[in-house]
């Protein structure tokens, strides 16, 4: 059983890597159609794991096609790796962006939103009180809160900003995860050899927050005096910099 | 005798939240300041975005005063475990190794099995250095 799905499975990868010569060597657009036709079905499971978010599911479809597009187009045939691994990220990329583009936001409830807001002011008048950065407690007890809810509020306002779409793993609606299907030894695949190098992708970060990476890596300054310098909060700059790195990192992906 | 946690959490994006959590009640224990503790969530977070998301990852923290100890893995990556094996590029290079160089006092990394690694991370309070 499990050697003819691994016949199947090397078949129909062959069978891609065919369409994809002939898309590609000779301009075949039906060849094209046909890969498009072929890898819609992990378009589709992928898109359903974005359901109920606000976006009917078709658009997310939609939107994880041109996902598809994009990676039947950018495929490297010397590549020793199936279409499937290579587009699923290109796909699950083009969907966060759409999500993010769309402004999708996370309910927050609203004592945590309040938190989150004063938080930022708080931190920035402990910091220069205590002549360093405050602790969590400190600043629970400059809120008259709990620690714990410090984090939660601090997290909150770091998921608002990052916005973490993937999917949780496992099946809930009985379906294989797109990412198991494609099988283990597909897992250290070229297209993470450049990741651990963010080089590439500063160029498409603002200027404000290049110059606050730089400051932070390469001057290496505390987020503090970094906060000073551009005229925002410590709270602000470190949420710049995550979402900047992470943004980055989405780049490269896609 | 420093407190230990131990965790094992999906190498998911949906859980990287979790796992922010998670490091930032460990470093609120250890006292850690507010930056410091938003360094070591970053270099977690790095970690996890930059292994292939497969699978599950262990994370132990070991907790002394101003004082954190990380360990993360094993992650599987190649390029990940090359790119931090290698020496740091120095400063004018945004590389994986830059970031963690800059947000912990220290990191290694260990070769386990099967090409994993398991990536160790410290941070000491500034004023407990």
């Amino acid at each position: 059983m499990r050697e003819s799905r691994e016949v199947s499975r090397l078949r129909a990868r062959a069978e891609d890597r065919d369409l994809l010569r002939r898309y590609q060597e000779y301009g075949d657009v039906l060849a094209r159609e046909r890969l498009v036709s072929r890898h819609l079905p992990l378009v589709r499971a992928l898109a359903r794991r974005y359901a109920g978010r606000g976006e009917p599911l078709e658009d997310i479809e939609q939107v994880g096609a041109i996902g598809l597009l994009k990676a039947i187009d950018r495929f490297e045939l010397e590549r020793e790796v199936s279409l499937a691994t290579y587009a699923t990220p290109n796909v699950v990329g083009e969907i966060k962006r759409h999500f993010r583009d769309k402004g999708w936001a996370i309910r927050v409830p609203r004592a945590l939103q309040e938190l989150n807001a004063r938080m930022a002011q708080a931190i920035d008048r402990l910091t220069s009180k205590l002549g360093r950065s405050p602790s969590v407690a400190e600043i629970a007890e400059a809120l008259d809160t709990t620690p714990e809810a410090v984090l939660e509020a601090l997290e909150v306002g770091s998921a608002y900003t990052t916005l973490s779409l993937s999917p949780v793993p496992g099946a809930e609606d009985g379906e294989a995860d797109p990412l198991d299907v494609i099988g283990e030894e597909d897992a250290g695949f070229e297209r993470w050899e450049d990741r651990a190098d963010l080089e590439p992708a500063l160029g498409q970060l603002a200027m404000r927050e290049r110059e606050i990476l730089r400051m932070r890596f390469e001057e290496g300054l505390p987020q503090t005096q970094i906060a000073d310098r551009v005229g925002l909060s410590q709270m602000h700059v470190s949420r710049l910099i995550r979402k900047s790195l992470a943004a980055m990192r989405d780049e490269l992906a896609s | 005798m420093p407190d230990r946690i131990a965790l094992r959490a999906p190498l998911s994006d949906d859980f990287v939240g979790v796992v922010r959590l998670i490091v930032g009640g460990v470093a609120e224990r250890a006292d850690l300041g507010f930056e410091d503790m938003d360094d070591l969530q970053l270099a977690v977070e790095r970690l996890l975005a930059e292994a292939v998301s497969l699978g599950y990852v262990a994370l132990r923290f070991e907790i002394g005063p101003g004082r954190v100890r990380t360990s993360v893995g094993p992650l599987h990556s190649e390029a990940l475990a090359r790119a931090l094996q290698e020496p740091d590029d120095g400063p004018a290079t945004l590389t994986l190794g830059r970031i963690l160089s800059t947000v912990v006092s220290s990191y290694g990394v260990e070769t386990v099995a099967d090409g994993h690694i398991v990536v160790r991370l410290e941070k000491v309070m500034e004023d407990a250095g």
